[in-house]
Parts: C-alpha cells; sequence; structure tokens
C-alpha cells in the first residue's frame, strides 16, 4: 500500500516534525500538547475511513455517523448501566462492528459492482438514516458523560496541561502498530494488502475478496467505535456531533496520499498544531479554518505538480 | 416523436403554472429548479471525470458577489445577477489553473476546502461583508412577487438543461467522454485535456455563481451559514445520483422527484421524515443502480413501447 | 311541477342552513413553522398544541374554535419561505406564530411582506431580521429579544446583583463567542454596551469597565477545543467570564475551565439551550447561566406552575427549553389580544396586541414596546440563573428569585 521511497519521505516529514515541535515548546508550550492531542484524534478517527477508501474503494459518506452511533451507544452504556467509558471501549467496538457488517450486508455489498458513484449515494443515504434515527430516539438535546479523569492534569516544566486526550496518541499508534502487523504477518491481513493493492489480481489467485472487503469493512467501524467511547468523557453526545469529521477524516487522508497509513498520523499531527498555533495566537481563532485548509490544498497541489499524485 | 411531444407539453406546463398554481407550489417549484440547475451543473462537470465538492463555494461567492454589488454599488439586481456569475467565472479561471492539475479524491477535496475557504474568508471581513451576521439586501427581487420569480428562474433552469443538451451533442462531448473514460488515451490522441477541464470548470462555476446570485436577490440576504450552506452541494449531487448520471434527464428528475417527495413526505410525516427520505435513496440505489431515468428507460424498452434510438438518446 | 320546486325550495333553505352553520364553526387558525427535527421546534409545537387545546376546551374565541397548523422549516430558508405560502394560501391562517434560528426568519420576511397578516414570531434573535422587516410593518410583532437587548438586560441585572452583594465586583468581563451568526452578533453587542460604559451611559455603566473577547469554533459545527480561548481568558484575569456559544459546549467548555486550572469567580453560559441533566453532573455546580426560563420558576409563579404540570400531563415529560413556554406564550398571547378586542379585524387587533399585558409563563410579563426599528417588540430582558446543588435557580430578577446567588465559583 505505500509506494516505494516514502519510507525515507516518512523519516523527513518526521524530523521536520519534531524540530518544529520543539520550537513551538519554547514560544507556546500549550499550543504544543494541545496540538498533539486534537491532531492525533483527527488521525486516529480518520483511519478506518482511509482504511475502507483504500482496501474497497469506497468514500463512506457515513462515518461520522458511525462514529455518533458509537457515542450513543457509549452514553446509554453509562446511563443504564453505569458502565465507565473507558470501560466500554471494546463492547462499544464489538457492537459497531455487528453495525458497520450489518448496513454493509444490507448495502453496500450490492453496490460493490455499480461503481464509486452509486456507493457515495448510498452512504448518503445511510447518513442520512442513521443521524435522522438518532435525532427521532434521542431529541437534539445533547447529552453528556461525567468522569473525574477526563479533566485530570499534570505540571511539566512549569506548564498546567490536560493529559486525557493523549489517550488518542495511544489509541493511533495502537491502531497503526497493530495494522502493520495484521497486514504483514497475517495471511487475512496479505490477502487485504493484495485486494488492496489490486482486487481482480486477488481474484485470480484465489483470495477470498468478498470476505476481505466484509473484514475491513467490519475492522474500520470497529476502530470508529473504540474511538468513539474514548471520546465520550470528553465531548457532547448529540446527533450532530459525529458529521463534521467525515470532511476532516476525508482531506487527513487526501493530505496523506491514498495508501499511505502512517502518513495520516503525521498529517494530523501536523494540522492539529497548526490550528493550535493559530488558535492561540489572540485573534487568529477565526483564521484556523482558513490557515488549516490553505495548508492542505497547498499539500496536494505541490504533490500534483511533483508528478506524484 | 412521442418524446419530443411529451416534453413540450411539460415545458408548456411548468411555464404555465402560475397562471393556475398558488405561491406555495410556485415556491417549491422554485426551489427544485434552483437545485435542478445545481444539480446539473454537478453534473456536466462529471461528465469530464471530475467530482467536483465545490457546488455550495461558487454558489456562494455569485451570492455574496451579487449582494455586495446591489448593496454597496447600487447595481441593479437583475444586472448583479449576470455579474455574479461573471466573477464565479473569474474566480473558477483562475483557481482553476491550480486546481485542474488533480484528480479524484484529491480534486474532491480541494473543492470541499475551498468552499471553506470561501466561506471563512467572508465571515471574517465584517465591514465588507457583514462578517457572520450577514447582509441584508434593501429589497427582494421583483418585490417577492411569486410568479416573476418562478418564470425567471424556470428561465435559468431551461437555460442550463439547454446548455447541458448543446454539451451532450456538440462535438465538445466526444472530448469529455474521452477525457472521463481514459485521460491518457485522450490526451495522446491530441485532445488538449486542460482546455477541455477549464472550460467545463468555468462554465459550471459560472452557472453556479449566477444560481447563487439569483437566491440571494429572491430572499434578499447573504450570511455565511446559510449561503455556503453544504446542502447546495449535498442534495443536488443526491438528486443527479438518484435520477441518473452523465444525461440531462437524471439531474431533472432526480430534482423533481426527491424534491417533491421530501416536501410531501414533510406534510404527511412531520416528524422523522428524514429517515424516510434517506431510506429511499437507500432504496433507489439498490434497485435502480443506475438511475431513475434508466431504470424507467429499460422498463420502457422491456415492454417494447420504446425504440431503438430513443432508448439510446434516454440512456445518453 | 309544484313538487319538483317544494323540493327545490327545501334543498335551498337546507343549503343555506348548513353552510351559515357551517360558516360559524369555520376555526380561527394559527399557522406555525417550526423546526421540527430540533428540539426547540418540537417542543414549541408541543407547547402551542397545549394551548390551544386549553382555549378550545374554554370554549375557542369568540365563539369559534382554534386550529393550529404547524409545518417544519427543516432549519433550510428556501423551505421556510414556502411554508408560509403554504400556510397563507392553502390554509389560509389567519396568524403567523412559531420560528426558530434568524436565517430560516430572513428568508421568509419577504413572503411575509406579501401577505402581511398578523405576524407574532418568537424566534430569531438576530439585529438583521429587525432591518429585513423595517419600521413600517405594524402587523409585525416579535417575541424574542434582540442580540442587542439581551446584552443589555445582563447589565441591568449585574447592577442590580452587585449592589445587593457588594462582595461581588463585576469591572472585568471576558466573553468566548462562537464564531458564527450567534456568537459574533453578542460580541458585537457586548462592544457596543462597552462603548457605552465607558462613556458613563448604558446599563453596565456602574460595573463595566474592561471588556475583550475571543472566539471558537463551537462543537455543534466541529470544534470543541476551547483551551486556547479559555487560556486567553485567564490570562486577562476577568471578574465575570461568558461564553456564547451551543448547548453542545456547555459541558466541554466548563470541563476544560477545570483542566487548564481557569477559575473565574462568575463563569456564565449563554447558550440557547442547555443539556439533559447537565444539572447532574457535579462541574454545573455555580455555573451561571443566561436564559428565558427555568423549570423553577414553577415555585414562583403560578402561571409557570400551570403550564409546567399541563405539559407533563398531555405530553408525557417535561419541558427542557424555554421555547416551551414561549410557544404557549406565542398562541396564548395573541388569544388574550382577541378577546380583548373582541373582534378578528386587523386594526382593532393590532391595537390590542399593543396594549394588553400578558403574564407568561416564561416568568415575565409580556408587553409590547418598540425596539431599534420595528414598533412591536415583546420581551427585551432574560433572566440569570444560576445551578446550585444540581438545580437549575432564578437569581435575578429579584421578583422571580428561587435562590440566592452562589459566589464565588470554584471548587
Amino acid at each position: 500500500m505505500q509506494a516505494a521511497g516514502s519510507a525515507k519521505r516518512l523519516y523527513i516529514y518526521t524530523a521536520a516534525l519534531i524540530v518544529t515541535a520543539i520550537i513551538i515548546w519554547f514560544w507556546e508550550p500549550t499550543a504544543l500538547v494541545y496540538g498533539i492531542q486534537r491532531g492525533s484524534l483527527y488521525a486516529v478517527v480518520a483511519l478506518p475511513l482511509a482504511l475502507i477508501l483504500g482496501i474497497l474503494g469506497v468514500l463512506n459518506l457515513a462515518h461520522g455517523e458511525f462514529l455518533t452511533v458509537g457515542l450513543y451507544a457509549t452514553y446509554t452504556l453509562f446511563r443504564n448501566y453505569g458502565w465507565d467509558p473507558m470501560a466500554s471501549a471494546v463492547p462499544v467496538s464489538i457492537i459497531l462492528a455487528v453495525v458497520g457488517i450489518g448496513v454493509y450486508l444490507l448495502t453496500v455489498r450490492q453496490v460493490l459492482k455499480a461503481g464509486h458513484l452509486s456507493q457515495l449515494l448510498i452512504t448518503f443515504g445511510i447518513a442520512l438514516v442513521l443521524s435522522e434515527l438518532l435525532k427521532s430516539i434521542y431529541t437534539t438535546q445533547p447529552r453528556a458523560v461525567f468522569t473525574t479523569y477526563s479533566y485530570a492534569f499534570t505540571r511539566f516544566a512549569g506548564v498546567r496541561f490536560g493529559i486525557y486526550e493523549f489517550v488518542y496518541l495511544a489509541i493511533a499508534l495502537g491502531v497503526l502498530f497493530g495494522l502493520q502487523l495484521f497486514l504483514k504477518k497475517t495471511r487475512l491481513g496479505q490477502a487485504t494488502f493484495a485486494v488492496g493493492q489490486n482486487p481482480t489480481g486477488a481474484a485470480i489467485v484465489g483470495i477470498n475478496v468478498r470476505f476481505v472487503y466484509l473484514f475491513v469493512f467490519g475492522l474500520s467501524i470497529a476502530i470508529v467505535g473504540l474511538v468513539s467511547a474514548f471520546m465520550v468523557p470528553r465531548v457532547s453526545v448529540f446527533p450532530g456531533a459525529g458529521t463534521p469529521f467525515t470532511m476532516k477524516s476525508f482531506a487527513l487522508t487526501a493530505m496523506a496520499g491514498l495508501g499511505n497509513l502512517n502518513g495520516i498520523l503525521l498529517a494530523g499531527l501536523a494540522l492539529g498544531i497548526l490550528e493550535a498555533i493559530v488558535n492561540a495566537i489572540p485573534g487568529g481563532a477565526g483564521w484556523s479554518d482558513v490557515v488549516v485548509f490553505g495548508v492542505l490544498i497547498l499539500v496536494i497541489l505541490s504533490r500534483a505538480f511533483r508528478g506524484a499524485r | 416523436m412521442g418524446k419530443k411531444a411529451m416534453i413540450i407539453v411539460c415545458i408548456l406546463v411548468a411555464a404555465s403554472l402560475p397562471l393556475y398554481a398558488g405561491p406555495y407550489f410556485l415556491s417549491v417549484f422554485n426551489t427544485i429548479f434552483v437545485y435542478m440547475s445545481l444539480s446539473l451543473t454537478w453534473d456536466m462537470m462529471l461528465r469530464t471525470g471530475q467530482l467536483s465538492y465545490g457546488t455550495a463555494g461558487l454558489f456562494g461567492l455569485g451570492a455574496y458577489s451579487s449582494a455586495l454589488l446591489v448593496a454597496k454599488a447600487g447595481v441593479h439586481p437583475l444586472l448583479s445577477i449576470v455579474l455574479g456569475g461573471l466573477f464565479a467565472g473569474v474566480v473558477a479561471f483562475l483557481l482553476g489553473f491550480a486546481v485542474l492539475r488533480l484528480r479524484k479524491i484529491y480534486f474532491s477535496i480541494t473543492t470541499l476546502a475551498l468552499t471553506s475557504v470561501f466561506a471563512v474568508v467572508i465571515r471574517n471581513l465584517p465591514r465588507l461583508t457583514g462578517g457572520a451576521s450577514g447582509m441584508v439586501l434593501p429589497s427582494a427581487l421583483f418585490s417577492g412577487d411569486a410568479a416573476k420569480n418562478y418564470w425567471m428562474v424556470f428561465a435559468l433552469a431551461l437555460g442550463v438543461i439547454g446548455i447541458s443538451l448543446w454539451l451532450s451533442r456538440s462535438k465538445t462531448h466526444y472530448a469529455i467522454n474521452a477525457i472521463r473514460n481514459d485521460e491518457i488515451a485522450a490526451r495522446s490522441s491530441g485532445v488538449d485535456v486542460f482546455k477541455y477541464l477549464l472550460f467545463m470548470f468555468v462554465l459550471t462555476s459560472s452557472i453556479q455563481g449566477v444560481i447563487g446570485a439569483f437566491y440571494a436577490q429572491q430572499y434578499a440576504f447573504v450570511q455565511p451559514e446559510a449561503t455556503f450552506s453544504m446542502n447546495f452541494l449535498l442534495l443536488p449531487l443526491a438528486m443527479a445520483l438518484v435520477g441518473g448520471v452523465y444525461s440531462t434527464s437524471g439531474p431533472v428528475v432526480g430534482a423533481v422527484v426527491l424534491g417533491v417527495v421530501s416536501e410531501y413526505l414533510k406534510l404527511i410525516m412531520p416528524y422523522g421524515h428524514l429517515v424516510v427520505y434517506g431510506l429511499i435513496i437507500v432504496l433507489v440505489v439498490l434497485f435502480m443502480p443506475r438511475g431513475l431515468t434508466r431504470f424507467v428507460a429499460r422498463q420502457l424498452a422491456r415492454r417494447g413501447r420504446v425504440g431503438g434510438a430513443d432508448r439510446a438518446a434516454l440512456g445518453n | 311541477m309544484m313538487r319538483i320546486s317544494m323540493l327545490t325550495v327545501l334543498a335551498l333553505v337546507l343549503t343555506l342552513a348548513l353552510s351559515s352553520a357551517a360558516l360559524a364553526i369555520e376555526p380561527i387558525r394559527f399557522g406555525a413553522v417550526n423546526p421540527l427535527g430540533d428540539i426547540t421546534g418540537e417542543q414549541a409545537t408541543r407547547a402551542m398544541e397545549l394551548a390551544v387545546k386549553e382555549i378550545n376546551e374554554a370554549g375557542g374565541l369568540l365563539g369559534r374554535p382554534v386550529e393550529l397548523i404547524v409545518i417544519d422549516d427543516e432549519m433550510r430558508p428556501e423551505v421556510g419561505a414556502a411554508a408560509i405560502d403554504r400556510l397563507a394560501t392553502v390554509h389560509n391562517v389567519d396568524f403567523f406564530v412559531g420560528g426558530m434560528a434568524s436565517g430560516v426568519h430572513l428568508a421568509q420576511v419577504p413572503a411575509l411582506k406579501k401577505y402581511e397578516k398578523i405576524t407574532v414570531w418568537i424566534g430569531a434573535a438576530s439585529h438583521q431580521v429587525e432591518l429585513a422587516v423595517g419600521p413600517d410593518a405594524d402587523w409585525y410583532f416579535h417575541l424574542h429579544p434582540w442580540d442587542y437587548q439581551q446584552g443589555a438586560s445582563y447589565g441591568q441585572g449585574w447592577t442590580e446583583i452587585a449592589q445587593a452583594h457588594p462582595e461581588i465586583e463585576i469591572k472585568r468581563i471576558f466573553l468566548a463567542y462562537e464564531e458564527g451568526a450567534f456568537g459574533t452578533d453578542s460580541y458585537l453587542a457586548y462592544q457596543a454596551l462597552h462603548e457605552q460604559a465607558k462613556q458613563g451611559e448604558g446599563p453596565y455603566a456602574q460595573i463595566l469597565t474592561d471588556f475583550a473577547g475571543a472566539s471558537f469554533t463551537s462543537a455543534l459545527l466541529g470544534g470543541g477545543d476551547y483551551r486556547a480561548v479559555l487560556r486567553q481568558a485567564m490570562a486577562f484575569n476577568p471578574d465575570l467570564f461568558i461564553w456564547a456559544g451551543y448547548d453542545a459546549d456547555a459541558v466541554p467548555i466548563v470541563a476544560q475551565a477545570m483542566e487548564i486550572g481557569f477559575e473565574p469567580p462568575l463563569f456564565v453560559g449563554a447558550p440557547p439551550g442547555w443539556p439533559a441533566d447537565f444539572g447532574k453532573n457535579p462541574l454545573s455546580d455555580g455555573v451561571i447561566l443566561y436564559g428565558m426560563w427555568a423549570p423553577a420558576l414553577k415555585e414562583v409563579s403560578p402561571v409557570a406552575k400551570h403550564f409546567w404540570d399541563a405539559y407533563i400531563e398531555m405530553h408525557g415529560h417535561e419541558p427542557a427549553t424555554y421555547f416551551a413556554p414561549l410557544g404557549y406564550t406565542n398562541i396564548m398571547f395573541i388569544a388574550e389580544a382577541i378577546k380583548a378586542a373582541g373582534t378578528l379585524e386587523k386594526e382593532a387587533l393590532i391595537e390590542a396586541l399593543r396594549t394588553i399585558e400578558y403574564e407568561s409563563p416564561i416568568g415575565a410579563v409580556l408587553k409590547i414596546s418598540p425596539s431599534n426599528v420595528i414598533s412591536n417588540q415583546g420581551f427585551t430582558s432574560q433572566k440569570i440563573l444560576q445551578y446550585i446543588d444540581g438545580e437549575q435557580h432564578v437569581i435575578w430578577p429579584f421578583e422571580y428569585a428561587t435562590a440566592q446567588i452562589k459566589y464565588p465559583f470554584g471548587r
């Protein structure tokens, strides 16, 4: 899934990021901390979308809505059974895997042959159904889960900052590492890699492409569920909570380049830190979207003009 | 010949609607024509193989430029609609040199990002544009006369339909189809890919600007959240896909069907109608994956009522 | 021949009798455009249904039954505008009521001006709407306070509270506002009030000396990280910190304030609604909120209590947003004016609407007065509320207060 030579680019970008990070630490330390935290969140939410886009070729417009379903599932487990959100991470990811596979079997699988546009439309319809269903059940009034650890903080070099959100970085690294292991060391993973490279070729060699698609879709939604459980202590749960993440995930996937999963974490961290820097400048917060999207467009353009699309 | 007669009847019926339908009906179809035009422009760009997510952005640019011209420079509203389209076209022309080198998801996400950039920049220039609170215009187009607004948007929609049809019949469409099917082959056959892409991008963006300007003048206000709403991207996209892409009849039919269905559903099911709307979209994709128009055409063909030539024309 | 003409006469007489009977039971129609997909529109609708039910059970108005027709605006401007057309021409309503979002209402204004029916609107706080409607629309009544009025009423409230509690000082105010129209309008309003205070004028003259503000992206629109703006607030060291955003921001912002160690003496939130069970969240204790209504009002206002009980009885759940009592007020206010005028004739009714006073379950008396541009503005001031021990209490105006302010904010 990664083209040769991009490993070197990866090291260069990582080094550049570390240097920039050190500089920022001395200018405005909390900007670096918040940037890493938010950036990892964007990255770990984007990874499942990139997975489905890379292997199945489907742009899942319902990505954010699945995230919202996970938020509500975690909230409901907390509300009705008193389960701590971190403890419900695994159950929620299983629930979401089931939901994801169900949706996949009923809808997406039928349109795999119909082309990317049909898949786009069907995920749009699914997104609408999911968010409106949640609205009918829970109304638009937001919910929240209270946990004492969600605003835990620490002091480092005289700077006070919250530490809970570093869990997003941990999950991102874990997911990336797990995916690498999966893709390289397991038979199913190697089959998945092959399908991602060339589905027709994979089918010819006898790989059960249909099963790979099913598995990847389910896995992706399960990861979404896992992340959502860890998000609950920090976010408001309402029907539109996940929707903005669809576009952000799409942006990160494009910025990293299709097939480049590790690049997503880097791109996420870079954009997160950039956003935090702009927000830390007084009067800058209103411009952070422009800066972030501007950089995104520049990165994509520069890659295109270099010839490596 | 039967098909042509049907189309003429439809146009006559639609044109004469204000004579016997009330303002509500006209309002609903007014909205349908707005979305229909946007849907056609999205499809036209799609025919070149480029999936644009920038419809709402150019729509908003047209709306704001037209609003500024009327509110700050006293330009006549109708003229401002033309100029709004022109402005959107110029912006598209300038951006095209950079953006049209991109393909697939990179083109899509860049056009989507541009929409956000336009909206945020406009929002951050309050002295010029009214900022986040938006701007109110001194008066609504035709003083809110339902019939005149309807005829105007109907004429615009007819114009866009005409452009779309012309495109599919002119020699341009060979080049466009070639680019869509295999860009490298087209390029090696001597097709100037960039020229055609730029032409289509500027053309569709100008139309989107005109429609946006009309919308702003009709409701006499602009505001970043409302004017750059994602609805102006998602709904036209869904309409074209539901109706059948790479055609003129597809977006037209899709806009009418989805527009009427959503309004009707809302009236009979005040709570939860959007769930049904979403389900309908899912079902349409499952059972009519190539769109309504092609599905209907196939059914009619099966019953032998439509000749081979007409079938080809319907399926584009 | 004779028999046929007898039959004809009989038929004519019967038709006349039946049609005049039909005319006599022609209902009075209220046409509402509400966002049914949002909790505000949903509860406003249910409250309107309650009001209509009560009116009909009491015999209707002017001997006629009352009918409510509600159309969903889907929070889309063009849909809201089409709804006005439909209510006017298909349902022939006598009044336009309802509303919530300013953006939607702006698109409805041209249509409303076409029909010039008596319109009593409970939504749209943006001053842009006032500019669009203009000063000549005597048929237009607006009940929701304008964005600039909301800030002013709080100035009066804090001045009174500071006088009653000498230990409370409100010299420095910091406003964190969401970057959209809603938040920005608040910021502009506060800037104007600050300018006035610097000249020694206006509702903040006796208390405010320094003001600063910064924007953030609301969680509703994909944001949710307020730490940067909270740090700027912390650096400003305000006596009163206020955030203007949406209900989705309420919990994260107070949690993140705790995380960075920001504890201003007064922590105020001004969203248009509040999360479910916010009181149960320990973080809520001491949080002050601006609002038009609190459930606790049922303890001090018989009208509020009646509304509360009746709403629960009819719908089986509690009102959760101020749009519930506001929707009820919307219908009842017009009903009272109809009774006072004794007719549906437009001029008389406009006069009645302008003169009557209605004790509203929102916890205020509704009396029409001019605002900056229009002549028929309803509510101009809001209330200062506070979460104390998990309950939402009114701390100002004092005549509706259900508790004393808990000061300062902090653990």
